[in-house]
């Protein structure tokens, strides 16, 4: 017996696969196309919902606590207004060594009871700091009748359109704000509204009071802090390159916590905000899915009805010498180039769709039918550009290259299963 | 010197509660450069006896030796490299790839055969010229005459170098000039290139070029010219 063995070289295998898919080109054609605009709308949902995320999550950095920040250990889970940095000047002179590139804000957070003539109801006071916070630029163009509060200004206060409509408070009007201390007594401070902001977001326009820090420090003093110390709740971190917060968060780690400091990131300020986007990115997957399942029955179909039509040539092909593996490997080297043509035509027309609406944006104001982009106490901006970060693209690249080439498996063994003889009878 | 030897082949299959006897006990010898026809009616057994010699169906009893080997001892892959490098096939219809050009079809089994880029060119354009189809050898298998097609499939069968070709029916869908020329072109080249043809027909002027005729019916060989020719000499 002969040991020469069949041999059937890849690139003849390449030609044959490239001209047996391009056999029925309609068919083809309208498979390429379903899947690019499967691909297209992947990208596209992708994108948005990305887009959104990341919109969401930055404006509740700017809204919350910053990338980082650093707090009495403790307060997280069990907030009280005890709970302070008595020795803020200390921290910020830390702060001020390792240079963070970014912005450092101090901050006093305090829980309150905001009284008019009217009415009372609970409050969040935050004292910021008068050399510019990110809050203050946040929501200062969103004031909707008088002015933000000077800097240094000791009684002045800020509240949302929510809360003034609680309180039925104008800007002038005086707002009473007690204080629970930690030996059971309360303290008060007298505020004066300067300024109305309607931000969109039902949790900050009937819960937060905004000041200057001095302002809320009397009530930090009031606990026994020494305001020489500078006492706060916590610092802001707001870095400049968003990428860069597991580098600064093991900075500033072992440079500031102890047995009464600590130091967090955004997702462990705000977990709720995290699982929101992994539950709405699920949604999204599920979507992804549901457009996978298309695709892999388009490349099924047409991979599938190819062999069915050609079981007498691979009887022929198998007659003449072609082993199983080789009928298998240029089956299966069509749904590769299928796929490869897929993937490209789909980022091409997946990739300029999420151009034009990274250029362009969508108005999820118009969207939505002006109801308001608020969520989880943050806003999506009202128009959206989506994002696709390189992460992505390999994933959407993989995960539709592997469900198109997965597709072509079953059709694949089909053809390596044809005997000749039967083959030939058809 | 013998080249293919089938020992009692038999080929048995059920339909139904029937046992078919497709071929029943065969015995048959066929010499190097032999022209040999396989006849008789529809459904007398000349297919799946091509069929089983090609190692395309295993009989169900018997020993088929072709140039040495056992075929019937082979593996799948075995046989499938088997028929690669020791036979050549002629079908009925059907016989090209539809996405190869003439040229590029007669090249495949070269290819397979891992022959050298340039010697099968030049093999396939030799073989195509000698079946009178130079001037079309670019066309793919659409574009070709039914008998145009039908030469590719033999400039295939003989540009690889085989021991054997079997070819099952070669003009059955062929008009008569055509079948004639195949036939023609066929029994030229297996002198010229001193290959062994066994092939199937149905067709008496096929038959007629013959060098030798064996008949099937039910699975049997009924008569066989050739070898009551020896049989006579011997007994002179």
């Amino acid at each position: 017996m002969s040991t020469r063995h069949s041999h059937l070289p890849f690139a003849i295998l390449l030609m044959l696969a490239w001209r047996n898919i391009w056999r029925h080109r309609r068919r083809t054609l309208i498979t390429l196309s379903s899947i690019a605009v499967g691909f297209a709308l992947s990208v596209l949902m992708i994108g948005i919902g990305d887009g959104s995320h990341n919109s969401m999550i930055r404006n509740a950095i700017k809204l919350g606590e910053g990338h980082l920040t650093v707090q009495p250990r403790g307060y997280i889970e069990a907030p009280a207004n005890h709970k302070y940095l008595a020795d803020g000047k200390a921290l910020q002179a830390t702060l001020d060594t390792l240079d963070v590139a970014g912005r450092v804000e101090p901050r006093i957070a305090l829980q309150v009871l905001a009284s008019t003539a009217s009415n009372s109801v609970g409050a969040q006071l935050e004292g910021l700091s008068p050399g510019g916070d990110q809050r203050v630029e946040t929501l200062e163009p969103q004031l909707v009748d008088g002015e933000w509060f000077a800097a240094g200004d000791e009684r002045g206060i800020v509240i949302g359109d929510g809360m003034a409509g609680k309180l039925k408070a104008k800007v002038g009007s005086k707002v009473v704000l007690m204080a629970g201390k930690q030996g059971g007594d309360s303290q008060a401070q007298l505020g004066r509204v300067r300024g109305i902001f309607d931000s969109k977001v039902d949790e900050l326009d009937d819960y937060l009071i905004l000041s200057d820090i001095q302002f809320a420090r009397y009530f930090l003093a009031g606990e026994g802090a020494d305001p020489e110390l500078a006492p706060v709740t916590r610092f802001a971190v707001f870095l400049d390159d968003p990428d860069s917060i597991a580098d600064w968060k093991a900075r500033l780690k072992p440079a500031l916590e102890s047995n009464d400091v600590v130091v967090f990131d955004w997702q462990e300020m705000m977990p709720q905000l995290v699982q929101f986007v992994m539950v709405d990115d699920a949604g999204n997957y599920i979507f992804l899915v549901l457009i996978l399942i298309m695709v892999v029955f388009g490349i099924l179909n047409t991979v599938l009805m190819s062999v069915l039509e050609r079981t007498r040539e691979f009887g022929l092909l198998r007659a003449l010498g072609l082993s199983r593996r080789q009928l298998l490997l240029l089956v299966f080297c069509e749904s590769l180039l299928l796929s490869l043509l897929a993937v490209v035509i789909g980022w091409l027309v997946g990739g300029g769709t999420h151009w034009w609406f990274s250029t362009h944006g969508i108005d999820m104001e118009a969207l939505v039918g002006g109801g308001g982009t608020a969520m989880m106490g943050t806003f999506m901006d009202p128009v959206i550009y989506t994002e696709l970060s390189w992460d992505r693209v390999v994933q959407l690249t993989l995960i539709i290259f592997a469900a198109t080439l997965g597709s072509g498996i079953y059709p694949a063994l089909k053809a390596a299963r044809v005997t000749p003889v039967e083959a030939l009878r058809t | 010197m013998a080249l293919l030897t089938l020992q009692g082949i038999g080929k048995h299959y059920r339909q139904g509660e029937l046992e078919v006897k497709a071929l029943d006990g065969i015995d048959l010898t066929i010499e190097e450069g032999e022209f040999a026809a396989l006849v008789g009616p529809s459904g007398s057994g000349k297919t799946t006896l091509l069929n089983v010699i090609g190692g395309l169906d295993a009989p169900s009893a018997g020993r088929i030796q072709l140039n040495g080997t056992d075929i019937t001892t082979l593996k799948e892959s075995q046989l499938s490299d088997f028929r690669l490098f020791q036979l050549g096939f002629v079908f009925q219809a059907y016989n090209l790839v539809p996405v190869l050009s003439a040229l590029e079809n007669v090249e495949l089994v070269m290819v397979l055969q891992d022959r050298h880029a340039k010697d099968r060119r030049e093999r396939a354009e030799h073989y195509l010229k000698l079946v009178g189809l130079e001037k079309v050898m670019r066309r793919r298998p659409s574009a070709l005459s039914g008998g145009q097609q039908q030469r590719v499939a033999v400039a295939r069968a003989l540009a690889a170098g085989p021991r054997l070709v079997l070819a099952d029916e070669p003009t059955a869908n062929l008009d008569s000039e055509n079948a004639t020329a195949l036939l023609d072109i066929m029994h030229r080249l297996s002198h010229e290139e001193k290959t062994t043809f066994i092939f199937s027909t149905h067709d008496v002027r096929v038959m007629e070029r013959a060098e030798r005729i064996i008949t099937l019916r039910d699975g049997r060989i009924v008569s066989d010219d050739q070898a009551e020719r020896r049989q006579h000499e011997a007994t002179v």
